[in-house]
């Protein structure tokens, strides 16, 4: 990518900005007019007011931002017991009046005139290790609640549940620098970074929840995940997902269960499978996806869209409420933003969704990267606690 | 009219969609939210699958003792357990676990609705079964699983009661559409 005035100037201040993955490149959001905190009380009201918003089709009449999970398990009405956390916001949102397109050129659009003069002091930050990687499950407990879950899965009370473990360390870090690195080694399609004043987030998330224009609905849920090595390609690949009877029955769980969420916002007979269990290659691993589409209610609010699709259930497990409150009943520490939503809204209601994982939170000075992987009755968990570490490795990486 | 029972499963609206395809009226609320007056203007009561087993829902115990052989009344997974538990029967845990497993459903009886020894693929999720034998007035064992034997559909055709163990809603069930029309239209 050709270097760029403006956007060096961007990167060295100490503007707040958002970078979204787009299809051939990236889009940044800036020059905040309004940052909307989220909590459990004004919540309803945050979407109202987008209902009630004029001008639908303005250019850059949209609000992006971020979901966490427990707000999302609160709108479900699922209640989570106290935990430790950082007190971290439930939720952001921005409206943004600067766009640049980052692409082989770069476009910039703003509604204000002077958008290239809005920079204040330049500064540039290093990463900075303060303490190494901890995780906050070790094997043993790790052991323990995996076998408790998989008591659950024999009972009948869930039929699939992923087990959250975190690796924390003390850190400065300079999140544009982070994120262009991951770009360079896994650019998946619905990557994000949010750099605000007193926290930072960076993402290469790959699943894409909710695209909605008009009304039509999609959803991509993506179950099975396989490394590149040099003896693979993808219709290997796509040979190994349909064998393997882990990946296919988890995958399976997954397709239903989205579809059932789409059909609660969709009218009947739409909700249709446009495409079935492929392979999407990237740089270094393949996906097993599926497409799901519908077409959508009349009346249906945002508020219906947001509660009927999330949390996404592929990073939850199966059924959803029923699991979520094992989850919650087990977990100690918040989750944060890990299986919230990233995406944005726009005031004619269309909008675009992912589901953060694989994501990097510096709060507090702490950076925090969440990971989990899947209890059904053929794993062990030796396997997936080191199948966790895999993950957690490519973020923890960049810090080198 | 079609009344829904949810027990809070993940692929209720999947089941409410299929109906809908033979009824346009599909009431379907969680099952400790019930609507009497809607529930008893229904011609047929659904039960959906969920998580859990039947005893952990007295409440649908309840409401299939109170309108079997008034009503038509139709059960899926825990569902058709919840229909053989208030008829009696046992259900277990079993030794392999089925959850997003597509497998072979034989017919296996002549009383059955469908073709005798007709077998097709089904998309199955439970990880609990019906103890056999299992023996009540009027209903018959219908369907198994090709390997296993373990009871896949009940039919109670005098007094209009099925179920089924797999799942006809799922993207896994061959012809899911037709059992439902052909047990509808009963």
């Amino acid at each position: 990518m050709k270097k760029n005035y403006y956007l060096e100037k961007l990167y060295n201040s100490k503007k707040p900005f958002i970078i979204y993955k787009v299809n051939g490149g990236y889009d940044l959001y800036t020059d905040f007019s309004k940052k909307i905190i989220l909590n459990n009380k004004n919540i309803n009201n945050f979407f109202n007011k987008i209902e009630k918003k004029k001008n639908k089709n303005k250019f850059l009449n949209l609000y992006i931002g971020f979901f966490s999970y427990e707000i999302l398990c609160n709108l479900n009405n699922v209640k989570i017991p106290k935990q430790k956390n950082l007190n971290f916001p439930k939720g952001i949102f921005y409206k943004p009046e600067t766009k640049i397109k980052i692409r082989k050129n770069i476009n910039i659009k703003s509604t204000h005139q002077n958008y290239n003069q809005l920079f204040g002091k330049q500064v540039f930050n290093l990463n900075r290790i303060l303490t190494p990687f901890k995780v906050n499950i070790d094997i043993n407990k790790y052991k323990k609640i995996f076998n408790q879950f998989t008591k659950r899965i024999k009972e009948g009370k869930t039929y699939q549940i992923k087990i959250c473990t975190k690796y924390k360390n003390k850190s400065l870090i300079n999140p544009v620098n982070l994120f262009w690195k991951l770009m360079k080694t896994n650019a998946s399609p619905e990557s994000f970074m949010i750099r605000d004043d007193n926290f930072s987030i960076v993402s290469c998330s790959p699943e894409t929840l909710i695209e909605r224009k008009g009304k039509t609905i999609k959803t991509k849920p993506i179950a099975g995940t396989l490394r590149k090595t040099q003896r693979t390609n993808k219709r290997k690949a796509l040979f190994y997902f349909k064998n393997n009877i882990k990946e296919t029955k988890e995958h399976n769980m997954i397709v239903d269960m989205e579809r059932n969420d789409l059909s609660k916002i969709c009218k009947p007979g739409t909700v249709k499978l446009s495409k079935t269990k492929y392979v999407e290659e990237y740089k270094h691993l393949y996906h097993y996806v599926t497409k799901i589409e519908g077409m959508m209610k009349k009346n249906v609010s945002i508020k219906d869209i947001i509660v009927a699709m999330m949390p996404g259930g592929s990073v939850i497990g199966c059924p959803k409420i029923s699991t979520l409150n094992l989850l919650n009943l087990q977990e100690k520490e918040s989750r944060n933003i890990f299986t919230g939503s990233f995406g944005f809204i726009k005031f004619n209601g269309d909008m675009r969704f992912n589901i953060i994982i694989r994501s990097i939170l510096n709060y507090k000075n702490i950076s925090e990267i969440s990971v989990a992987s899947g209890v059904v009755v053929d794993s062990t968990a030796i396997h997936e606690f080191k199948e966790n570490y895999i993950k957690a490795k490519s973020l923890i990486d960049l810090y080198k | 009219m079609i009344y829904i029972i949810d027990h809070k499963d993940s692929f209720t609206h999947n089941i409410v969609h299929q109906f809908a395809k033979f009824d346009r009226n599909i009431e379907c609320e969680n099952f400790n939210k019930i609507n009497y007056t809607k529930l008893n203007k229904a011609d047929v009561i659904l039960l959906s699958p969920g998580p859990g087993s039947p005893k952990d829902y007295p409440i649908t115990s309840k409401i299939y003792k109170k309108y079997k052989k008034k009503k038509k009344i139709i059960g899926i997974c825990l569902g058709f357990q919840q229909i053989l538990f208030n008829e009696n029967g046992e259900i277990i845990k079993q030794n392999k676990i089925y959850h997003g497993f597509q497998s072979l459903v034989k017919v296996t009886s002549k009383k059955s609705l469908f073709s005798i020894n007709k077998v097709f693929k089904v998309g199955r999720y439970h990880s609990l079964k019906l103890k056999e034998p299992f023996f009540c007035k009027n209903f018959e064992i219908t369907m198994r699983c090709k390997i296993s034997n373990v009871a896949m559909a009940v039919e109670n055709q005098i007094d209009q009661v099925y179920g089924f163990q797999f799942h006809p809603e799922s993207f896994l069930t061959e012809n899911g559409n037709l059992l439902i029309k052909k047990i509808l239209s009963a």
